[in-house]
């Protein structure tokens, strides 16, 4: 048996007005949580739905658990566990019956109680779907992609509209899928998330792969570990003058300044003086680690969020 | 596979069990139906040609003959002043009118309602001939005999046991064509059978789900509509239930692949509403749902026979209202069948779930 999860090959798939997905190749192994990272736009719901089955390609190859849509569709429908960025249900259908149902499609099934134990959905077993929070309606979605037992699960931006709290617990039943042996592929356009649940991801832009590998190797391919942030109370005021002060490259957020360095020890002492001969107004100083946010602007010359 | 289909069945029940607004209206529409055009044409005293007779000023011998001549040959007689006469005429709900003309009669036939007036005018013509014959002492001439029986020969039945049969056919594909089309196109719109797509479900499972909970409803829409036919107008089923029981499957097995069929070729629930009045209007127009075609062209005739309706039609009347055996219709259920199968096989092949 393959030791990967998954091989895509030359992925392609272009939409009357827009190329979405423009060559992508990945490798999943299995038994890894595996993160497609990038803004929205960046093609990587196309790319899992194509994964899926659901789209059909232009071009490029899809190897599934050793098997391939043309061949063995009913088959990888069994092995596989999705849940679609918005998963529309009947409205009317109980939080119970729904996984029973779903249950029936699958050559084997998990009980309903035991899956509704898994996404803490025990009070809501009775309540109709339409009625459940966004949370629930999400962590619903997460329980029908676990319905079959799956070796592969597939989450398309699980936590998207999600609060603090809902976000951590689903965090952790994507942990216990791992834990369990499943393979993981889940897209976000969250650094943070990305950060603390994936073992490898790839970052995604216009179409394509622009990066990938663990987490801390992509933000140790950044020559800059560190980031100095000068926050402003509003919006940063223009930092040419004092850039050019203080001899480093300053670039201008919303409210603050960056001055990525990879020596913040040294260079905070002199932002220090050269902010106070300037005048500039700021409220205070961070120094953190980059981060993946970091990495993705250092690739594209873009913020994520933008 | 045969549990899949079975909580298919299940599950779509419960969903259709509780949305009450629909259930409620899709009984009650044909019930409504049903009374209403019932009541409209039942005219209290069974199926009878009717024909206003306008009154004479002075009432003569003739008069007197010719009114008990009509009552024999069974026609029901409306007798009414000139003023009355003309305004029934005015507000066309006569279908043919006597007038005195002279020594003798005169005839007045509405041209829109040709085949009442037509047949009623003949009845007119025998009865004067009988009454012309009685003041001159003639022998009385012979009649033949007329009776009025349904097609099947059991029972003389009224419009709404003509019109019940085709209520329970139009249902069908009603529930066929908007219910299951409309709902299938606007449920893929909102992605709702796109979380099935990524099952192993079959296609075909789920259409036959559906077919086979949308076939207890029908029945159980029929005999709503048969309770309510007895207890408003005395209509019974004159056939057996069994075969009656055949004769619907048949039809819905066709109507609802047919509406998952048409689905197929919308994208939209508005381009859908457009497509499927396409095929309703004609179908039921042609198909003696409400009229038969029996002066249409000889063509058009042998072509209503080859589409589903008409065939499920004239087979739910043998039985539902003539009490004839299924034997002597295997054609048209053979036709209803093929469409049925066709249409389904149509419906999976083209299906979508997003």
């Amino acid at each position: 048996m393959s030791e990967l999860a998954l091989r895509i090959r030359g992925l392609r798939k272009a939409f009357p007005k827009v190329v979405a997905v423009a060559g992508v190749d990945l490798e999943v192994a299995r038994g890894e949580v595996f993160g497609l990272l990038g803004p929205n736009g960046a093609g990587k719901t196309t790319t899992l739905e194509m994964i899926e089955g659901l789209t059909a390609p232009d071009a490029g190859e899809i190897e599934i658990l050793g098997q391939s849509w043309k061949r063995d569709g009913q088959q990888i429908r069994a092995r596989i566990g999705v849940q679609l960025q918005s998963t529309s249900l009947f409205n009317k259908i109980t939080v119970r019956e729904a996984l029973d149902l779903y249950g029936t499609y699958y050559p084997k099934a998990r009980p309903a109680s035991e899956l509704l134990d898994l996404v803490q959905l025990n009070d809501k077993a009775d309540a109709y779907h339409i009625t459940l929070s966004g949370g629930q309606q999400q962590r619903l979605a997460l329980a029908l992609a676990l319905v079959n037992d799956p070796e592969l699960v597939f989450l398309d931006e699980p936590t998207t509209g999600l609060d603090p709290q809902a976000r951590r617990s689903l965090w952790d039943v994507v942990r216990r899928m791992k834990a369990e042996g499943r393979t993981v592929l889940l897209t976000t356009h969250y650094m943070d998330e990305a950060e603390a649940l994936c073992d490898r991801l790839a970052i995604m832009d216009h179409g394509q792969v622009i990066a990938s590998g663990t987490p801390a190797s992509l933000i140790a391919q950044l020559a800059i570990p560190s980031v100095v942030e000068l926050t402003f109370d509003g919006a940063a005021p223009d930092p040419a003058a004092f850039a050019t002060r203080l001899g480093e490259a300053v670039e201008q957020r919303s409210d603050l300044w960056e001055i990525p360095t990879r020596d913040p020890k040294g260079l905070l002492p002199r932002i220090l003086e050269t902010a106070e001969t300037a005048g500039v107004p700021y409220q205070q100083v961070h120094i953190r680690r980059a981060t993946l946010e970091d990495v993705f602007l250092h690739q594209t010359g873009r913020s994520l969020r933008d | 596979m045969l549990m899949m289909i079975w909580r298919q069945f299940v599950m779509e029940w419960k969903l259709y069990s509780r949305d009450r607004m629909a259930m409620f209206w899709t009984f009650a529409f044909p019930v409504a139906m049903l009374l209403g055009f019932g009541v409209i044409f039942r005219g209290g005293d069974g199926p009878r040609l009717s024909v206003v007779y306008v009154k004479p000023t002075v009432p003569e011998a003739r008069d007197a003959a010719l009114l008990k001549a009509m009552d024999e040959v069974q026609l029901k007689v409306m007798p009414l002043a000139p003023a009355e006469a003309e305004a029934r005429w005015g507000r066309g709900e006569t279908a043919a009118e006597v007038l005195t003309d002279g020594e003798g009669y005169r005839l007045r036939l509405n041209s829109y309602l040709m085949a009442q007036g037509g047949a009623a005018a003949g009845l007119v013509n025998q009865a004067w001939l009988m009454a012309q014959a009685r003041l001159n002492g003639a022998p009385e001439p012979r009649r033949i005999p007329v009776s009025v029986e349904s097609p099947g020969g059991r029972k003389a039945s009224n419009y709404a046991a003509f019109l019940l049969p085709g209520l329970l056919g139009l249902n069908l594909m009603s529930i066929g064509l908007f219910s299951v089309g409309m709902v299938n196109v606007s449920y893929r719109e909102k992605g709702k059978f796109r979380r099935l797509a990524v099952t192993p479900l079959p296609k075909w499972v789920f259409l036959l789900g559906q077919v086979l909970q949308r076939l207890t409803i029908s029945i159980a829409q029929a005999i709503v509509l048969m309770v309510v036919g007895y207890l408003a107008f005395g209509i019974r089923n004159q056939g057996s239930y069994l075969d009656l029981l055949i004769v619907m499957i048949f039809g819905t097995a066709c109507f609802m692949s047919f509406g998952f069929a048409l689905s197929s070729f919308a994208e939209t629930s508005e381009s859908y509403a457009a497509i499927a009045n396409l095929f309703f209007f004609p179908l039921m127009l042609l198909s003696g749902v409400y009229f038969t075609l029996d002066s249409a062209p000889r063509w058009l005739q042998h072509a209503v026979t080859a589409l589903p309706l008409s065939p499920f039609l004239s087979t739910l009347r043998a039985v539902f209202n003539d009490g004839s055996g299924l034997a002597g219709h295997g054609l048209a259920l053979a036709v209803v069948g093929a469409w049925a199968v066709a249409a389904f096989l149509l419906a999976v092949r083209r299906f979508r779930w997003a």
